[in-house]
């Protein structure tokens, strides 16, 4: 035990005094914002807007029409803007020998994103023929906001008709505002999600660099022989343990600084003051200690077989070729990220977040997020134990064979005799 | 007692054989070399003494007990791939393997100013070791192997790639330990070194021991036939019936008598003999080299695979090329 403290140390030490370390401690918070903040400002300034043109010969229908679609136009308090609402800016054409072709052109070089014609039918009782020109078929939405926008104006004309007036009508259309109240512990839903978000890219991104780190350094010590040296005084067990340790006391202190600066800044509002509305970190005592439970397991599982493919390999271009084995899996977690997000307790998320290599990632989330039976969670967090040990068991076969060779990567039956030998 | 007891170890690596059917004893206060040229087993052999690797069968005993890995305390080692680690600096990186050898963090690093005081590289302690030359890694090495005052101490292939004066320095710091009572075992293929320093001596050979024993005991076991002479003028005297076989260089020959049980009486009529036709700068009596008897000892054991004998010229010319190496 005492060696394995000795290495983890050596390992700490060695690596907090690197400018990496400094570097990337600053870096990473940097570039998370930037993602997060980047695609919030990306979205903001792509908010759905559109100009197009009606072509009707109803004035009236056309008038009525404009002032459903641009409501920050009249000064109708029935239609008070929301801020999820398209902007939208409507042109009236009357129907003329070539205004098909002018609105085609103008189509073409986008001036207008589609245009609405309207053609009247013979009989007064039915409703008139929309035809909706888009731009482009991605422009769905257009499609949609027209036609609620149509029904609207139908219906409010129908009812003028039979004789209702008009502010009873706006009543009648006024929009059903359905407030949302939470239970008071799921307060800051949507916030917190956000907060859980930053957590899972952050231990996503933890996990990967540092089980990348600890691959790394064992090659480092292949190419500069060091180890055999080690192996003179210590098993290949205690060097492999106090490097996984060591490595991952450095990747904890980093997260350790980060999450405290985070939580330094939103005590000071600040965070609120940079991000805007919207957009604060907030977490519970029991959403942080899942967090270094489920990073504690997915490092130790992610390293360990960062530690195994480290041994198999002489240098860094032959670990490329293997990463896909470490990537691969934290990619897979990211590819379900949405579905367990929006439904963390669906019966697939709750078996995909058993299975070992997802657990740490999926878990994290569902137990932030949803409400997993305390079942789920023991049973979790003993089957990715389970593996760990056996992910320890053959890495540290294979780093005990594999760090004394040298010369060509070894084959699979290779690989497994290794694994035989004491 | 015994330092290092070997009993019939045998190692394979999938499917070839390292070392096969080995035994030696080293006993305290031995200077043991371990010779043979590359591939044939040494560091495969050494690494079994220390743990790194088990033999397949046989047993390893250190210290008079069965191999455990708690004696590793006692035992120093120089791997022969060296290596340090590149970003730390010396008196860090000793004070690190010192503690993993067991001593406390003041106690190795005051240890490991004394010894780089010793070996001459005071003016380093302070550096880096990626600053450091070649030559002066091995010495850091070299320390960290003695620094925590073992009683065994393995040196795989110490003096490759040191100048003269170097070698010479932490060769004669292992004669030190040595007659202080440690066993110093070093593997080399160089057997003039070998001839120098060792008392004791192990040739290995495709894995398989050759020969082993004492210094004294192995060139005892062959007769002193072999005759260098330097000479002036006339050469008719090599013509001598005692002659069996000779080496002709310019201004020298290298002789080998025929064997009889009057050999010594052989040499001094070829001498006398020589004095008569020319002029003898140096006449000298010797036993085989280590060299000599290595190569007659493989000739006769171990018939070289390619079919042909294993000439003198074939086997210097290979050894010449591991020292280039």
């Amino acid at each position: 035990m005492h060696n394995v403290w000795l290495i983890a140390r050596r390992e700490y030490v060695e690596r907090i005094r690197t400018r990496g370390f400094l570097i990337t401690t600053v870096m990473i918070p940097l570039i998370m914002f930037g993602f997060i903040y980047g695609t919030a400002f990306v979205n903001s300034k792509s908010e759905p807007g559109a100009h197009i043109a009606i072509v009707s010969s109803d004035t009236q229908l056309v008038l009525d029409l404009q002032s459903q679609l641009q409501p920050h136009l009249s000064a109708s308090p029935a239609q008070t803007p929301s801020a999820t609402r398209p902007h939208f800016s409507v042109d009236a054409m009357d129907i003329g020998p070539d205004t098909r072709s002018t609105l085609d052109r103008e189509l073409a070089s986008g001036d207008i994103d589609g245009y609405l014609w309207i053609t009247p039918t013979v009989a007064p009782t039915r409703r008139p023929t929309f035809t909706f020109t888009p731009r482009s078929n991605d422009q769905d939405y257009l499609r949609s906001t027209l036609a609620a926008a149509l029904g609207a104006v139908l219906m409010r004309e129908q009812l003028a008709h039979r004789g209702i007036v008009a502010s009873e009508v706006d009543a009648m259309l006024q929009p059903v505002d359905i407030r949302t109240t939470h239970a008071p512990r799921r307060q800051d839903r949507e916030s917190s999600q956000v907060s859980v978000f930053i957590l899972f890219f952050l231990m996503y991104m933890v996990i990967m660099l540092y089980g990348m780190n600890v691959a790394r350094s064992i090659i480092e010590e292949k190419t500069s022989r060091i180890f055999e040296i080690m192996l003179a005084t210590i098993r290949p067990e205690e060097m492999m343990a106090g490097k996984i340790l060591g490595v991952g006391s450095v990747g904890l202190t980093q997260v350790g600084i980060w999450l405290s600066a985070a939580l330094l800044l939103s005590a000071g509002s600040v965070a609120a003051h940079i991000g805007g509305q919207g957009i604060h970190v907030v977490l519970t005592a029991a959403q942080v200690i899942y967090f270094f439970v489920y990073f504690i397991l997915g490092y130790a599982f992610y390293s360990s077989i960062a530690a195994g493919l480290g041994a198999m390999t002489n240098s860094e271009q032959e670990l490329q070729q293997l990463n896909l084995f470490l990537v691969l899996p934290l990619i897979a977690c990211f590819a379900t990220l949405m579905s367990v997000l929006t439904y963390p307790d669906s019966t697939m998320a709750r078996v995909l977040a058993l299975i070992p290599p997802f657990t740490p990632l999926l878990m994290y989330l569902r137990v932030s997020l949803g409400h997993p039976s305390p079942w789920d969670v023991a049973l979790s967090i003993l089957l990715t134990s389970i593996s760990i040990y056996a992910i320890v068991w053959v890495s540290s076969r294979i780093y005990r064979v594999g760090v004394l060779m040298y010369g060509k990567r070894p084959t699979l039956p290779e690989l497994l005799r290794w694994l035989k030998y004491s | 007692m015994s330092i290092v007891q070997l009993q019939n170890i045998r190692k394979v690596y999938d499917t070839k054989v390292a070392v096969e059917d080995l035994s030696f004893t080293i006993e305290p206060g031995t200077m043991f070399g371990l010779l043979g040229p590359n591939g044939s087993g040494k560091t495969s052999s050494i690494r079994m003494m220390i743990g790194i690797t088990v033999p397949d069968s046989g047993s390893v005993s250190l210290f008079d007990r069965p191999f455990t890995r708690s004696v590793l305390g006692r035992v120093g080692y120089l791997p022969e791939e060296r290596g340090l680690y590149k970003k730390m600096n010396v008196l860090d990186q000793l004070t690190f393997l010192g503690q993993l050898h067991g001593l406390t963090a003041s106690v190795a690093s005051r240890r490991a100013t004394l010894w780089c005081e010793r070996l001459d590289i005071a003016e380093a302690i302070p550096k880096k070791t990626e600053d450091l030359s070649k030559g002066m890694q091995q010495k850091i090495q070299f320390i960290a192997a003695l620094l925590h005052d073992p009683d065994l101490i393995l040196m795989d292939e110490p003096f490759s790639g040191l100048d003269p004066v170097n070698a010479f320095l932490l060769m004669s710091t292992l004669v030190d330990l040595c007659s202080i009572g440690k066993a110093v075992i070093f593997s080399t293929h160089r057997m003039d070194q070998v001839e120098k320093f060792c008392n004791s001596i192990a040739l290995i050979h495709h894995g398989h021991l050759v020969l082993s024993g004492s210094m004294r005991e192995i060139k005892s076991g062959y007769p002193r036939n072999r005759v260098l002479i330097h000479f002036e003028g006339d050469d008719a005297f090599l013509q001598h019936p005692c002659v069996e076989s000779l080496l002709r260089y310019n201004g020298h020959a290298e002789i080998r008598l025929r064997p009889s049980p009057t050999l010594a009486d052989d040499a001094q009529s070829l001498l006398t003999q020589a004095i008569r036709h020319a002029r003898v700068t140096r006449f000298e009596v010797m036993e085989p080299t280590l060299e000599e008897i290595f190569i007659e000892k493989v000739q006769k054991t171990l018939p070289v695979k390619n079919g042909g004998k294993l000439s003198m010229a074939q086997l210097e010319k290979s050894v010449g090329d591991e020292i280039d190496a």
